[in-house]
Protein backbone atom coordinates (compact mmCIF):
# COMPACT_ATOMS: atom_id res chain seq x y z
CA UNK A 1 0.00 0.00 0.00
CA UNK A 2 1.17 3.60 -1.05
CA UNK A 3 2.16 5.96 1.87
CA UNK A 4 -0.86 8.33 0.07
CA UNK A 5 -2.99 5.69 -0.22
CA UNK A 6 -2.45 5.22 3.92
CA UNK A 7 -2.90 8.71 4.67
CA UNK A 8 -6.66 8.61 2.46
CA UNK A 9 -8.17 5.51 4.48
CA UNK A 10 -6.57 6.80 7.87
CA UNK A 11 -8.03 10.24 7.43
CA UNK A 12 -11.70 8.21 5.80
CA UNK A 13 -11.66 5.85 9.03
CA UNK A 14 -10.69 8.58 11.75
CA UNK A 15 -12.17 11.35 10.39
CA UNK A 16 -15.33 10.03 8.76
CA UNK A 17 -15.96 7.82 12.04
CA UNK A 18 -15.94 11.21 14.69
CA UNK A 19 -18.01 12.58 12.19
CA UNK A 20 -20.70 10.06 11.65
CA UNK A 21 -20.61 10.01 15.38
CA UNK A 22 -20.66 13.69 15.88
CA UNK A 23 -23.50 14.09 13.49
CA UNK A 24 -25.47 11.63 14.79
CA UNK A 25 -25.39 12.76 18.52
CA UNK A 26 -26.51 16.67 16.82
CA UNK A 27 -29.08 15.34 15.20
CA UNK A 28 -30.78 13.60 18.22
CA UNK A 29 -29.50 16.95 20.66
CA UNK A 30 -32.37 19.03 20.51
CA UNK A 31 -34.93 16.17 21.69
CA UNK A 32 -33.03 14.40 24.68
CA UNK A 33 -35.10 15.74 27.33
CA UNK A 34 -38.68 15.08 25.56
CA UNK A 35 -40.86 15.98 23.38
CA UNK A 36 -41.56 19.01 25.89
CA UNK A 37 -38.63 20.38 24.94
CA UNK A 38 -36.21 22.14 22.26
CA UNK A 39 -32.81 21.79 23.66
CA UNK A 40 -32.86 23.66 27.21
CA UNK A 41 -36.06 25.17 26.24
CA UNK A 42 -39.90 24.27 27.96
CA UNK A 43 -41.77 24.26 24.81
CA UNK A 44 -45.77 24.11 24.16
CA UNK A 45 -47.28 20.74 23.44
CA UNK A 46 -47.89 21.32 19.92
CA UNK A 47 -44.64 22.57 19.14
CA UNK A 48 -42.65 19.70 16.61
CA UNK A 49 -46.01 20.19 14.73
CA UNK A 50 -46.00 23.65 14.11
CA UNK A 51 -43.05 26.34 13.64
CA UNK A 52 -41.02 23.96 15.81
CA UNK A 53 -40.29 21.36 12.74
CA UNK A 54 -39.30 24.85 10.91
CA UNK A 55 -36.83 25.41 13.17
CA UNK A 56 -35.70 22.15 14.25
CA UNK A 57 -34.85 21.72 10.25
CA UNK A 58 -33.28 24.73 10.46
CA UNK A 59 -30.99 23.93 13.27
CA UNK A 60 -30.23 20.48 10.75
CA UNK A 61 -29.10 22.09 8.25
CA UNK A 62 -26.81 24.54 9.60
CA UNK A 63 -25.42 21.74 11.38
CA UNK A 64 -24.42 19.76 8.42
CA UNK A 65 -22.73 23.05 6.97
CA UNK A 66 -19.19 22.41 8.74
CA UNK A 67 -19.29 18.42 7.07
CA UNK A 68 -20.43 20.07 3.75
CA UNK A 69 -17.60 22.04 4.02
CA UNK A 70 -15.49 19.86 4.82
CA UNK A 71 -16.15 17.45 1.95
CA UNK A 72 -15.72 19.88 -0.76
CA UNK A 73 -11.96 21.12 0.84
CA UNK A 74 -10.74 17.17 1.33
CA UNK A 75 -12.14 16.32 -2.01
CA UNK A 76 -9.94 19.63 -3.55
CA UNK A 77 -6.84 17.97 -1.47
CA UNK A 78 -6.85 14.49 -2.62
CA UNK A 79 -7.70 15.59 -6.39
CA UNK A 80 -4.64 18.18 -6.02
CA UNK A 81 -2.49 15.67 -4.06
CA UNK A 82 -1.37 18.30 -1.28
CA UNK A 83 -2.29 15.36 1.40
CA UNK A 84 -0.07 17.04 3.55
CA UNK A 85 -2.89 20.03 4.27
CA UNK A 86 -5.34 17.25 5.61
CA UNK A 87 -3.62 18.01 9.11
CA UNK A 88 -4.95 21.37 8.50
CA UNK A 89 -8.21 20.50 7.38
CA UNK A 90 -8.72 18.19 10.32
CA UNK A 91 -8.14 20.84 12.93
CA UNK A 92 -9.66 23.65 11.07
CA UNK A 93 -12.65 22.01 10.81
CA UNK A 94 -12.74 20.69 14.57
CA UNK A 95 -12.87 24.10 15.86
CA UNK A 96 -15.07 24.96 13.58
CA UNK A 97 -17.30 22.63 14.30
CA UNK A 98 -17.72 23.46 17.47
CA UNK A 99 -18.48 26.92 17.10
CA UNK A 100 -20.94 26.42 14.72
CA UNK A 101 -22.80 24.06 17.18
CA UNK A 102 -22.75 26.72 19.63
CA UNK A 103 -24.03 29.23 17.80
CA UNK A 104 -26.51 27.29 16.31
CA UNK A 105 -27.46 25.81 19.13
CA UNK A 106 -28.40 29.56 20.62
CA UNK A 107 -30.08 30.56 17.35
CA UNK A 108 -32.18 27.80 17.56
CA UNK A 109 -32.97 28.70 21.08
CA UNK A 110 -33.52 31.82 20.46
CA UNK A 111 -36.44 31.30 17.63
CA UNK A 112 -37.88 28.40 20.24
CA UNK A 113 -38.46 30.94 23.12
CA UNK A 114 -41.39 32.43 20.94
CA UNK A 115 -43.11 29.10 21.65
CA UNK A 116 -41.87 28.66 25.31
CA UNK A 117 -43.94 27.49 27.79
CA UNK A 118 -44.52 31.59 29.50
CA UNK A 119 -43.54 30.49 33.72
CA UNK A 120 -40.57 28.26 32.48
CA UNK A 121 -39.34 31.23 31.04
CA UNK A 122 -39.13 33.33 33.95
CA UNK A 123 -35.65 33.49 35.78
CA UNK A 124 -34.68 31.34 39.07
CA UNK A 125 -35.19 34.25 41.78
CA UNK A 126 -31.65 32.83 43.85
CA UNK A 127 -28.06 31.46 42.57
CA UNK A 128 -25.55 29.98 44.46
CA UNK A 129 -21.56 29.85 43.60
CA UNK A 130 -19.75 26.89 44.88
CA UNK A 131 -16.65 29.22 46.20
CA UNK A 132 -14.81 25.48 47.15
CA UNK A 133 -10.88 25.94 45.67
CA UNK A 134 -10.01 23.68 42.12
CA UNK A 135 -6.53 22.72 41.81
CA UNK A 136 -5.39 21.68 38.33
CA UNK A 137 -3.01 18.92 40.49
CA UNK A 138 -6.60 17.60 41.96
CA UNK A 139 -7.51 16.81 38.66
CA UNK A 140 -4.12 15.19 37.38
CA UNK A 141 -2.55 11.61 37.66
CA UNK A 142 0.62 12.05 38.95
CA UNK A 143 1.52 9.02 37.59
CA UNK A 144 0.50 9.92 33.69
CA UNK A 145 2.23 13.18 34.06
CA UNK A 146 5.40 11.67 34.98
CA UNK A 147 5.71 9.47 31.81
CA UNK A 148 4.23 12.30 29.64
CA UNK A 149 7.10 14.76 30.93
CA UNK A 150 9.88 11.74 30.80
CA UNK A 151 8.74 10.71 27.19
CA UNK A 152 8.91 14.31 26.45
CA UNK A 153 12.32 15.31 27.78
CA UNK A 154 13.56 11.76 26.50
CA UNK A 155 12.61 12.53 23.08
CA UNK A 156 14.08 16.00 22.85
CA UNK A 157 17.50 14.71 24.40
CA UNK A 158 18.00 12.12 21.57
CA UNK A 159 16.91 14.79 18.89
CA UNK A 160 19.48 17.16 19.99
CA UNK A 161 21.73 14.75 20.27
CA UNK A 162 20.94 13.54 16.55
CA UNK A 163 20.83 16.83 15.56
CA UNK A 164 24.14 18.28 17.14
CA UNK A 165 25.77 14.71 15.78
CA UNK A 166 25.67 16.27 12.49
CA UNK A 167 24.73 19.65 11.73
CA UNK A 168 25.51 19.86 8.65
CA UNK A 169 23.50 16.48 7.66
CA UNK A 170 20.75 16.80 9.86
CA UNK A 171 17.94 19.87 8.90
CA UNK A 172 16.94 21.52 12.08
CA UNK A 173 13.21 21.57 10.50
CA UNK A 174 13.37 18.23 9.92
CA UNK A 175 14.38 17.35 13.17
CA UNK A 176 12.67 19.76 15.05
CA UNK A 177 9.69 21.28 13.63
CA UNK A 178 7.33 18.25 14.08
CA UNK A 179 8.15 18.08 17.88
CA UNK A 180 8.15 21.41 18.50
CA UNK A 181 4.84 21.58 17.14
CA UNK A 182 3.62 18.89 19.51
CA UNK A 183 5.24 20.13 22.23
CA UNK A 184 3.09 23.38 21.63
CA UNK A 185 0.07 21.29 21.24
CA UNK A 186 1.03 19.87 24.13
CA UNK A 187 1.10 22.77 26.19
CA UNK A 188 -2.23 24.07 24.63
CA UNK A 189 -3.50 20.78 26.26
CA UNK A 190 -2.69 21.86 29.04
CA UNK A 191 -4.50 25.07 28.82
CA UNK A 192 -7.69 23.86 27.56
CA UNK A 193 -7.60 21.92 31.14
CA UNK A 194 -6.65 24.55 33.21
CA UNK A 195 -9.98 26.62 31.54
CA UNK A 196 -12.15 23.41 32.50
CA UNK A 197 -10.49 23.60 35.72
CA UNK A 198 -11.14 26.84 36.39
CA UNK A 199 -14.69 27.81 34.55
CA UNK A 200 -17.07 28.02 37.46
CA UNK A 201 -20.85 29.04 36.79
CA UNK A 202 -23.80 30.12 39.15
CA UNK A 203 -26.55 27.21 39.39
CA UNK A 204 -29.85 27.54 40.76
CA UNK A 205 -30.11 27.42 44.36
CA UNK A 206 -33.24 25.12 44.23
CA UNK A 207 -31.28 21.94 43.53
CA UNK A 208 -27.43 23.09 43.32
CA UNK A 209 -26.47 19.73 44.42
CA UNK A 210 -27.82 18.24 40.95
CA UNK A 211 -26.44 20.62 39.00
CA UNK A 212 -22.93 20.76 40.73
CA UNK A 213 -22.94 16.73 40.71
CA UNK A 214 -23.69 16.83 37.20
CA UNK A 215 -21.27 19.44 36.43
CA UNK A 216 -18.36 18.31 38.63
CA UNK A 217 -18.67 14.70 36.43
CA UNK A 218 -18.76 16.11 33.03
CA UNK A 219 -15.63 18.47 34.19
CA UNK A 220 -14.24 15.11 35.32
CA UNK A 221 -15.06 13.80 31.54
CA UNK A 222 -13.73 16.84 29.67
CA UNK A 223 -10.13 16.14 31.80
CA UNK A 224 -9.90 12.77 30.71
CA UNK A 225 -10.37 13.86 26.99
CA UNK A 226 -8.22 16.07 27.09
CA UNK A 227 -5.54 13.34 28.88
CA UNK A 228 -6.30 11.21 26.08
CA UNK A 229 -5.51 13.53 23.48
CA UNK A 230 -2.38 14.30 25.50
CA UNK A 231 -1.55 10.81 25.25
CA UNK A 232 -1.93 10.39 21.49
CA UNK A 233 0.37 13.94 21.16
CA UNK A 234 3.02 11.90 23.18
CA UNK A 235 2.93 9.04 21.04
CA UNK A 236 3.05 11.30 18.03
CA UNK A 237 6.22 12.52 19.55
CA UNK A 238 7.98 9.07 20.31
CA UNK A 239 7.31 8.44 16.48
CA UNK A 240 9.58 11.00 15.44
CA UNK A 241 13.09 10.01 16.94
CA UNK A 242 12.42 5.91 15.89
CA UNK A 243 11.07 7.73 12.05
CA UNK A 244 14.63 9.57 12.29
CA UNK A 245 16.86 6.22 13.07
CA UNK A 246 15.16 3.69 10.95
CA UNK A 247 16.26 3.15 7.50
CA UNK A 248 14.18 4.58 4.63
CA UNK A 249 13.26 1.27 3.11
CA UNK A 250 11.90 0.68 6.29
CA UNK A 251 9.66 4.10 7.09
CA UNK A 252 6.56 2.85 4.94
CA UNK A 253 5.68 -0.33 7.05
CA UNK A 254 6.75 1.02 10.27
CA UNK A 255 4.99 3.68 9.58
CA UNK A 256 1.61 1.76 8.84
CA UNK A 257 2.30 -0.29 12.11
CA UNK A 258 2.63 2.69 14.34
CA UNK A 259 -0.41 4.61 12.86
CA UNK A 260 -2.38 1.44 12.60
CA UNK A 261 -1.61 0.86 15.86
CA UNK A 262 -2.74 3.97 17.13
CA UNK A 263 -5.80 3.86 14.94
CA UNK A 264 -7.25 0.57 16.57
CA UNK A 265 -5.95 2.23 19.97
CA UNK A 266 -7.97 5.16 19.20
CA UNK A 267 -11.04 3.14 18.25
CA UNK A 268 -11.14 1.46 21.19
CA UNK A 269 -10.75 4.33 23.40
CA UNK A 270 -13.23 6.47 21.02
CA UNK A 271 -15.65 3.67 22.16
CA UNK A 272 -15.06 4.46 26.01
CA UNK A 273 -15.51 8.07 25.40
CA UNK A 274 -18.96 7.30 23.64
CA UNK A 275 -20.05 5.21 27.23
CA UNK A 276 -18.72 7.66 29.08
CA UNK A 277 -20.18 10.42 27.06
CA UNK A 278 -23.94 8.77 27.97
CA UNK A 279 -23.31 8.18 31.70
CA UNK A 280 -22.45 11.99 32.18
CA UNK A 281 -25.53 13.03 29.83
CA UNK A 282 -28.07 10.75 31.89
CA UNK A 283 -26.58 12.74 34.72
CA UNK A 284 -27.02 16.04 33.19
CA UNK A 285 -30.51 15.14 31.98
CA UNK A 286 -31.49 14.62 35.62
CA UNK A 287 -31.14 18.32 36.15
CA UNK A 288 -33.84 20.53 35.04
CA UNK A 289 -32.93 23.70 33.00
CA UNK A 290 -33.29 26.79 34.45
CA UNK A 291 -32.65 30.37 33.14
CA UNK A 292 -30.18 32.76 35.36
CA UNK A 293 -31.59 35.62 36.57
CA UNK A 294 -29.15 38.71 34.60
CA UNK A 295 -26.75 39.93 37.66
CA UNK A 296 -24.58 42.67 35.26
CA UNK A 297 -27.22 45.53 35.77
CA UNK A 298 -26.57 48.00 32.98
CA UNK A 299 -23.67 46.49 31.56
CA UNK A 300 -23.85 46.98 27.32
CA UNK A 301 -24.40 43.97 25.30
CA UNK A 302 -21.92 42.98 22.34
CA UNK A 303 -22.92 43.16 19.35
CA UNK A 304 -19.79 40.79 17.78
CA UNK A 305 -18.64 37.70 18.12
CA UNK A 306 -15.26 38.82 20.08
CA UNK A 307 -15.62 42.26 22.65
CA UNK A 308 -13.77 43.99 25.45
CA UNK A 309 -15.60 44.72 28.88
CA UNK A 310 -13.38 44.78 31.36
CA UNK A 311 -16.28 45.69 33.61
CA UNK A 312 -17.75 42.70 32.83
CA UNK A 313 -14.59 39.95 32.73
CA UNK A 314 -16.67 36.84 31.89
CA UNK A 315 -14.55 34.78 29.81
CA UNK A 316 -18.47 34.72 27.54
CA UNK A 317 -20.84 37.05 27.52
CA UNK A 318 -24.32 36.59 26.17
CA UNK A 319 -24.23 39.11 22.80
CA UNK A 320 -26.75 40.25 20.53
CA UNK A 321 -26.26 37.82 17.96
CA UNK A 322 -25.28 34.99 20.15
CA UNK A 323 -22.36 34.82 22.21
CA UNK A 324 -18.91 37.34 22.38
CA UNK A 325 -15.52 36.09 23.43
CA UNK A 326 -14.58 38.81 26.32
CA UNK A 327 -10.66 40.26 25.70
CA UNK A 328 -10.81 41.51 29.05
CA UNK A 329 -10.75 37.89 30.33
CA UNK A 330 -7.58 36.59 31.76
CA UNK A 331 -7.94 33.46 29.73
CA UNK A 332 -9.28 35.01 26.78
CA UNK A 333 -5.71 36.78 26.98
CA UNK A 334 -3.90 33.60 27.32
CA UNK A 335 -5.88 31.89 24.87
CA UNK A 336 -4.80 34.90 22.25
CA UNK A 337 -1.44 35.05 23.50
CA UNK A 338 -1.65 31.16 22.77
CA UNK A 339 -2.43 31.72 19.37
CA UNK A 340 0.02 34.27 18.29
CA UNK A 341 2.86 32.15 19.63
CA UNK A 342 1.51 29.56 17.02
CA UNK A 343 1.63 31.75 14.28
CA UNK A 344 5.17 32.63 15.77
CA UNK A 345 6.11 29.62 15.99
CA UNK A 346 5.09 28.09 12.63
CA UNK A 347 6.74 31.37 10.90
CA UNK A 348 9.96 30.79 12.67
CA UNK A 349 9.86 26.78 11.88
CA UNK A 350 9.16 27.94 8.02
CA UNK A 351 11.86 30.39 7.81
CA UNK A 352 14.33 28.09 9.32
CA UNK A 353 13.42 25.75 6.11
CA UNK A 354 14.95 28.40 3.67
CA UNK B 1 -19.19 26.30 50.87
CA UNK B 2 -21.71 28.41 48.53
CA UNK B 3 -22.37 32.22 47.66
CA UNK B 4 -25.80 32.72 47.93
CA UNK B 5 -27.52 35.71 45.28
CA UNK B 6 -30.89 36.01 45.50
CA UNK B 7 -32.85 38.07 43.12
CA UNK B 8 -35.77 39.42 45.64
CA UNK B 9 -33.57 40.02 48.18
CA UNK B 10 -33.73 44.18 48.98
CA UNK B 11 -29.91 43.97 49.96
CA UNK B 12 -28.09 44.96 46.83
CA UNK B 13 -25.49 42.35 45.57
CA UNK B 14 -22.51 43.80 46.49
CA UNK B 15 -23.65 43.04 50.26
CA UNK B 16 -25.04 39.83 49.50
CA UNK B 17 -21.43 39.04 48.30
CA UNK B 18 -20.08 40.55 51.91
CA UNK B 19 -22.79 38.78 54.31
CA UNK B 20 -21.78 35.42 52.18
CA UNK B 21 -18.48 35.57 52.22
CA UNK B 22 -18.92 36.05 55.95
CA UNK B 23 -20.97 33.00 57.06
CA UNK B 24 -18.72 30.60 54.76
CA UNK B 25 -15.69 32.79 57.05
CA UNK B 26 -17.94 32.38 60.04
CA UNK B 27 -18.33 28.70 59.71
CA UNK B 28 -14.68 28.14 59.19
CA UNK B 29 -14.69 26.68 55.85
CA UNK B 30 -12.91 29.46 54.90
CA UNK B 31 -10.14 29.63 57.56
CA UNK B 32 -7.80 32.08 58.57
CA UNK B 33 -4.96 32.78 55.52
CA UNK B 34 -6.56 31.49 52.92
CA UNK B 35 -6.97 32.94 49.56
CA UNK B 36 -10.08 34.17 48.67
CA UNK B 37 -10.93 34.16 44.63
CA UNK B 38 -9.56 37.01 43.07
CA UNK B 39 -11.66 40.00 42.65
CA UNK B 40 -11.98 39.97 38.39
CA UNK B 41 -12.15 35.71 38.89
CA UNK B 42 -15.33 35.57 41.02
CA UNK B 43 -16.77 38.39 38.94
CA UNK B 44 -16.78 36.46 36.43
CA UNK B 45 -17.20 33.23 37.92
CA UNK B 46 -20.64 34.99 39.35
CA UNK B 47 -21.47 36.86 36.58
CA UNK B 48 -21.20 40.13 37.92
CA UNK B 49 -19.93 43.48 36.92
CA UNK B 50 -15.95 43.79 38.57
CA UNK B 51 -17.23 46.80 41.02
CA UNK B 52 -19.93 45.11 42.90
CA UNK B 53 -17.03 42.38 43.81
CA UNK B 54 -14.67 45.25 44.23
CA UNK B 55 -17.14 46.84 46.63
CA UNK B 56 -17.77 43.90 48.76
CA UNK B 57 -14.11 43.23 49.25
CA UNK B 58 -13.36 46.78 50.29
CA UNK B 59 -16.04 46.45 53.12
CA UNK B 60 -14.78 42.78 53.99
CA UNK B 61 -11.11 44.67 54.01
CA UNK B 62 -13.11 47.55 56.14
CA UNK B 63 -14.26 45.13 58.65
CA UNK B 64 -10.79 43.37 59.18
CA UNK B 65 -12.21 39.86 57.92
CA UNK B 66 -9.70 39.84 54.87
CA UNK B 67 -6.33 41.72 54.24
CA UNK B 68 -5.62 42.63 50.97
CA UNK B 69 -1.48 41.77 49.85
CA UNK B 70 -0.08 43.25 47.22
CA UNK B 71 0.63 40.39 44.56
CA UNK B 72 -0.41 37.54 46.59
CA UNK B 73 -4.49 38.93 46.57
CA UNK B 74 -6.98 38.75 49.33
CA UNK B 75 -6.68 36.62 51.80
CA UNK B 76 -8.80 35.85 55.17
CA UNK B 77 -7.44 37.89 58.27
CA UNK B 78 -6.93 36.27 61.77
CA UNK B 79 -9.28 36.88 64.19
CA UNK B 80 -7.37 38.72 66.09
CA UNK B 81 -6.31 41.26 63.87
CA UNK B 82 -10.44 41.67 63.47
CA UNK B 83 -10.51 42.17 66.63
CA UNK B 84 -13.42 45.07 67.35
CA UNK B 85 -14.76 47.25 70.05
CA UNK B 86 -17.33 45.22 71.88
CA UNK B 87 -19.96 47.85 72.15
CA UNK B 88 -19.42 47.86 68.27
CA UNK B 89 -20.68 44.14 68.14
CA UNK B 90 -22.85 44.04 70.53
CA UNK B 91 -24.86 46.91 69.11
CA UNK B 92 -26.62 45.10 65.80
CA UNK B 93 -27.48 42.17 68.41
CA UNK B 94 -28.98 44.56 70.68
CA UNK B 95 -30.71 46.13 67.90
CA UNK B 96 -32.16 42.71 66.72
CA UNK B 97 -33.08 41.59 70.15
CA UNK B 98 -35.15 44.68 70.49
CA UNK B 99 -36.61 44.02 67.38
CA UNK B 100 -37.94 40.44 68.74
CA UNK B 101 -39.19 41.92 71.63
CA UNK B 102 -41.17 44.21 70.25
CA UNK B 103 -42.53 41.60 67.69
CA UNK B 104 -44.00 40.23 71.23
CA UNK B 105 -41.52 36.77 70.96
CA UNK B 106 -41.22 35.80 74.99
CA UNK B 107 -38.06 35.08 76.09
CA UNK B 108 -37.64 31.63 76.16
CA UNK B 109 -38.71 32.38 72.01
CA UNK B 110 -35.95 34.34 71.27
CA UNK B 111 -33.45 32.35 73.21
CA UNK B 112 -34.10 29.39 70.89
CA UNK B 113 -34.26 31.72 67.92
CA UNK B 114 -30.82 32.97 68.79
CA UNK B 115 -29.31 29.42 69.75
CA UNK B 116 -30.59 28.19 66.33
CA UNK B 117 -29.36 31.02 64.24
CA UNK B 118 -26.02 30.92 65.97
CA UNK B 119 -25.47 27.14 65.34
CA UNK B 120 -26.87 28.18 61.89
CA UNK B 121 -24.03 30.43 61.48
CA UNK B 122 -21.60 27.96 62.48
CA UNK B 123 -22.48 25.50 61.72
CA UNK B 124 -24.77 25.84 58.52
CA UNK B 125 -27.22 24.07 59.64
Amino acid sequence: MSNDLFIVIAYLVVSGGSRIRGIFRRWQQPGLRGREWFFNVHVLPDFYTGEGRKILRGYRMRMLMPVAIEVIIAAAIFISGHLQNLVWLIAGIAVFIHVNHVFNVDAAERKARAFAVAEAEEPVPSVVLSLKSRRLRDYSNPKLELAIAMVTVGVFAWLLRYYLASTEQHNFRIVFAVPLFLLYAQLGHLFAKQIIVAWRMPVPQADAEEHLTAREERRKFYLRVCDISRLWNVAMLLFWPVLLSISTNNVAFFAGVWFGSLILVSIALSIWQEIRRKQVLALALRTRPAKLPDLLGDTPVPNWPVCYQPSAPMLVLKGARGYSLNLANTLAQMGAAYLAGLGVLMVVLFRTAH
Amino acid sequence: MYLTIDTRDARPIYQQVVDGIKEVIARGELKEGTSLPPVRQLAADLGVNLNTIATAYRELQKDGLIVVKHGSGSVVASRTAAERDEGDLLRPLRTALTQLVLAGLPSNKILEIVARELLMVTKGK
